[in-house]
């Protein structure tokens, strides 16, 4: 990542320079299946958010850090940072990508002219660090209870050489209506790393939700993100991955279920700038009602990435009545000749095969298929795990896929009731 | 031997994407009788199976099922099971991300929540599922694995006999539940079914397989030709089957 010291710009300039710029376009390509919503909103200048920002109580700015263990605990160096203060905020985004005039940079931009408060983890530093290759992964658990209306929250993730990481993210709407939030994470792979992100962001039907993850993976080193998402008023999750070192890698798998009205916009875009990079992307989104849904992955590999390898799928699922619209969009843009891609997006239904198996075995239909629907997210997810289900038994993940599926169902099952 | 009827099927026609399969079949199958059904490919032996399990695309046009007095027909496939019907699938589907462990107890939960029995636990369920897989020659990963995702044909219908072993239904009906099979499971097929049937569970097996046959000792052997039974006999039907095959000559008609 390059430092600029544009990166730390303050709160006055961000909002002068995104003014300038103007918001996003309503023709925007990455952004006009799911169009986001108006600048104001994400500034708290919108009607009744006048107030909305006010500065967060809490210090920790409505992050919760649990580290699973002793072990864990010495290996990590944890910064909360204010970023109303100068100092603490060049801290607080030394070392992170300026936002340029991208559309969708100026989710960044608004980022920074909102922004109070960041945390900012060390993993695997400082004297232990050169023990850490051979060492446990360090686990962590970090969850966001919103606090404010508008929030502009930030995470800052460095993972030293060598280290292994699982960081478990989880995020709930506190007592905040209509929440507007919008996070900006950053990560760190350093070489030989590895880190397993594991998100689950389920907001509330008001929410307005934009969370950007920028990753930047060192050689050798991989970073997996794993995704369990709902739709909302407006939900996006965008991921960049920069691999401009030598055998980097990343894999991200997302489990996106939309219903009612609600909408989520998925965008994740590889960067190869160096030899053998690897970047897999794969989405499972399942819709239903009038939803609408958009699966943007974008590979852009540079000259001179010999054997570069990208993979992207997505496939968007049907699971009830109603006329949900997914967009599955596959972008690539390869400069160099010796690489290999291989993409594909797919619109289906739920496999009738297994959904009558399993109710010839007694399954009532509504069990049958929940367990289908969630074995398929399962399966998404347990990809970018080397398959390893245990994994996602050990990380808890198996309560939050099945709430996010019966909640799913559940709101086809009311619609089809209202309906009837 | 109760002799009273389990399967009472009649006069059942069933059509299959606009096309007429069934014509008319009549069979009875008394509680713990083993039936074989045989037939040249495209006669809809498996159509039968389908469309007593209530599959969606098999739409039975004329005719009666009831199974121990309940009308099959009228019921939902999950409640056709759980009335007693067990079907093993020719080609058994994936279930991707859904542990076999998981699938087999949450089924047989279901079954035994309808017979109004308690639920089985995990520990008790691993128990007896680890025990009766060793009986079938199915390894223990397999019920970590989910649902048939990367097993080969022979563990697939090992699968499909474990869950009749843990689900004990009322009658059975194995759909070439010997093809993909070795030798030895073969052997585990015919001992699982004459433990079961001994337990008083009734079968319709859908097979060619003379050896197999002949070890099960069927009640009745009845032969499927264009959607209609048109011979029923005992195990030397099976035989000249298997040494003649499913071709009928003509009836010889009187030269002048």
């Amino acid at each position: 990542m390059n430092a600029t010291n544009e990166a730390g710009l303050p709160i006055m300039a961000a909002r002068e320079r995104l003014a300038v710029m103007g918001w996003i376009p309503p023709r925007s390509e990455y952004f006009h299946h799911v169009p986001p919503p108006a600048a104001d909103v994400w500034l708290g200048e919108a009607e009744g958010a006048a107030s909305a920002a006010a500065p967060a109580a809490d210090a920790r700015d409505g992050w919760q850090l649990d580290i699973a263990d002793d072990a864990s605990r010495a290996r990590v160096d944890v910064q909360w940072l204010d970023a109303a203060d100068p100092a603490q905020r060049k801290t607080l985004f030394s070392d992170t990508r300026a936002p340029g005039d991208s559309h969708q940079d100026r989710f960044v931009w608004a980022h920074r002219a909102l922004c109070q408060h960041g945390l900012r983890l060390q993993v695997g530093s400082g004297h232990a660090a050169a023990a850490d290759a051979a060492a446990a992964p360090v686990r962590l658990a970090l969850h966001r209870s919103a606090l404010a209306r508008v929030e502009a929250p930030t995470l800052i993730v460095d993972v030293a050489p060598g280290t292994q990481c699982v960081l478990m993210e989880t995020h709930d709407s506190g007592s905040v209506d209509a929440l507007a939030q919008n996070l900006q994470i950053h990560v760190r792979v350093g070489r030989g790393a590895r880190m397993q992100h594991l998100r689950v962001v389920t907001p509330q039907a008001d929410s307005r939700m934009a969370h950007q993850i920028h990753v930047d993976v060192a050689g050798h080193g991989r970073y997996d993100q794993i995704l369990i998402g709902n739709g909302s008023s407006y939900h996006q999750q965008r991921t960049e991955l920069t691999l401009d070192s030598a055998d980097a890698q990343a894999y991200t798998g997302a489990a996106l279920c939309i219903s009612g009205q609600n909408t989520l916009d998925q965008q994740v875009e590889a960067l190869h700038g160096a030899e053998r990079t690897l970047s897999d992307m794969q989405t499972l989104m399942l819709g239903s009602g009038r939803a609408r849904g958009a699966v943007n992955i974008m590979t852009r590999m540079g000259r001179g990435v010999r054997d570069a390898r990208t993979v992207q799928m997505m496939r968007g699922i049907p699971t009830g009545g109603g006329q949900p619209r997914i967009t599955l969009r596959p972008h690539m843009e390869i400069c160099h000749d010796a690489v290999e891609a291989e993409h594909g997006a797919t619109w289906g239904s739920l496999p009738e095969d297994a959904l009558f198996y399993a109710r010839q075995r007694g399954l009532s239909e509504q069990t049958a298929r929940a367990l289908i629907v969630q074995g398929m997210l399962r399966a998404q997810l347990a990809h970018v795990l080397d398959d390893d289900m245990d994994l996602i038994a050990l990380l808890g993940l198996e309560q939050y896929l099945e709430t996010a599926v019966a909640t799913h169902l559940a709101a086809e099952t009311r619609k089809a009731g209202a309906a009837a | 031997m109760n002799a009273s009827p389990l399967l009472e099927v009649k006069d059942l026609s069933v059509e299959v994407g606009g096309h007429d399969v069934l014509k008319s079949i009549s069979l009875d199958i008394p509680t713990g009788e083993l039936h074989v059904l045989m037939g040249a490919n495209g006669s809809g032996k498996s159509t039968l199976g389908l469309a007593l399990a209530g599959h969606p695309q098999f739409h039975v046009t004329a005719g009666s099922a009831t199974l121990g007095g309940k009308d099959l027909l009228a019921l939902p496939p999950e409640k056709r099971a759980q009335a007693g019907l067990f079907l093993s699938f020719q080609a058994p589907p994936e279930i991707p991300g859904v542990r076999n462990a998981v699938f087999v107890r949450t089924a047989l939960n279901a079954v035994r929540e309808a017979r109004g029995e308690t639920p089985l636990d995990g520990f008790d369920f691993l128990k007896s599922a680890r025990g009766q897989s060793a009986e079938l020659g199915l390894p223990k990963a397999m019920l970590n694995r989910p649902v048939n995702d990367g097993f080969s044909g022979g563990e697939r219908k090992r699968n499909e006999l474990l869950q009749l072993a843990l689900l004990k239904p009322r009658l059975a009906i194995l759909d070439e539940i010997d093809s993909g099979l070795d030798v030895d499971g073969v052997r585990a097929v015919t001992k699982l079914v004459a433990n079961l049937r001994s337990q008083g569970m009734s079968f319709l097996i859908i097979s060619h397989y003379l050896q197999m046959i002949e070890a099960l000792e069927p009640d009745a052997v009845h032969r499927l030709d264009e959607g209609r039974i048109a011979e029923q006999g005992g195990l030397a039907l099976a035989e000249r089957i298997a040494e003649t095959g499913y071709a009928r000559e003509a009836p010889a008609t009187a030269e002048a």
